[in-house]
């Protein structure tokens, strides 16, 4: 608990610096802040109750930045070449992630990836839209479901 | 300071107009809405280049805010998605 | 060194965005433009604000820019979906191309 509380204030107290762009004259105000984000952050999100794996995080974190890089630089590619770069479909994509966090994060992150975009989630079975379905989409959403769920500490 | 902000901040406004009018004529009502999209990123990204060509900080400010709102109007829009499910008919 | 790379990553930026433009325009469906507008128009105001940050006076005010970015990407990641998930229940087909 006490851990949880210096960790976040750490946090809290970083952000704030940022905000200001480390002018040191608002930190009475600062502090006030910060108190009142800790207060809402403990109410909000008890400390203990989800853990996430640093090592999961940074590793989702690296694959995530990468793969919207190379997302972006994709989509530019296919809007100069015109209708004639794309091949849309629908996929089925069956869920082994629990729902909850892990499931919407899988597919919120998916229409920041290279040519999927989630476009219904229904109990375990997703529906993607992709670009191009001669790509080999499928088998990079099932390395990303696997850095979910490191990160979030669930098997898949 | 480059002198690139403002050509570059000029260049995306007149992105922002030619993506605004053909969202808004758009085919279906799926279209007109992606203009939601565009003010988050474009708008966002023509006020940092304002920040930095006309010397004035607050409008990092104002950016940062209007990131902040589009951000929790996405999550509460994945959100609302995701309860949707749970109850198909709220 | 410094202003290069950031005039540099500026016009990258701004590249970006007229493609994302470019694909709402050319496109020929809502949810082909999505991908165009999500991930194009982030990726621009990414390099925008690393751009940015690297003429920043200090660096709070570096990473200050650079926390707007996730803000983007959360914010584009569900609204993209939430109007994914709309047009699909709305009924509109996703377009396919006729000569497989």
């Amino acid at each position: 608990m006490i851990r949880a509380m210096l960790q976040r204030s750490l946090l809290f107290a970083l952000l704030w610096w940022v905000l200001v762009e480390g002018r040191p004259d608002s930190w009475g105000l600062g502090l006030l802040a910060i108190c009142a984000a800790l207060w809402a952050s403990l109410r909000q999100l008890p400390p203990g109750s989800r853990r996430l794996s640093l090592t999961g995080l940074l590793g989702y974190l690296t694959f995530f930045v990468s793969n919207s890089v190379r997302g972006g630089a994709q989509v530019a590619w296919m809007a100069l070449r015109g209708r004639q770069a794309l091949q849309p479909a629908i996929l089925e994509w069956e869920m082994a992630l629990p729902p909850g966090a892990p499931s919407v994060l899988l597919l919120n992150t998916l229409g920041l990836m290279p040519g999927t975009l989630g476009v219904e989630l229904t109990d375990d079975r997703l529906r993607i839209h992709v670009v191009d379905e001669r790509l080999p989409i499928l088998a990079e959403v099932a390395v990303l479901e696997a850095h979910i769920a490191r990160m979030f500490g669930v098997g898949t | 300071m480059t002198g690139l902000e403002m050509p570059v901040a000029l260049f995306l406004l007149a992105n922002l107009l030619v993506a605004l009018l053909v969202a808004a004529h758009g085919p279906t009502a799926a279209d007109r809405m992606l203009v939601a999209l565009l003010f988050g990123t474009t708008g966002v990204g023509i006020l940092v280049l304002l920040a930095r060509a006309g010397g004035r900080g607050a409008l990092v400010d104002v950016a940062l805010v209007i990131a902040l709102l589009a951000a929790i109007t996405g999550i509460a829009f994945a959100r609302r998605a995701w309860h949707d499910k749970e109850h198909p008919d709220a | 060194m410094l202003e290069m790379a950031s005039g540099g990553l500026l016009c990258i930026g701004a590249f970006f965005f007229f493609a994302g433009t470019l694909g709402l325009l050319r496109f020929p469906d809502v949810y082909c433009r999505l991908h165009a507008l999500a991930k194009a128009d982030n990726l621009g105001l990414g390099c925008l604000l690393l751009g940015l940050a690297l003429q920043a006076d200090s660096l709070a005010a570096a990473l200050k820019l650079l926390l707007i970015w996730p803000l983007g990407l959360a914010a584009s990641a569900g609204v993209s979906y939430a109007i994914a998930r709309r047009a699909d229940a709305l009924g509109i087909a996703p377009w396919r191309r006729k000569d497989p």
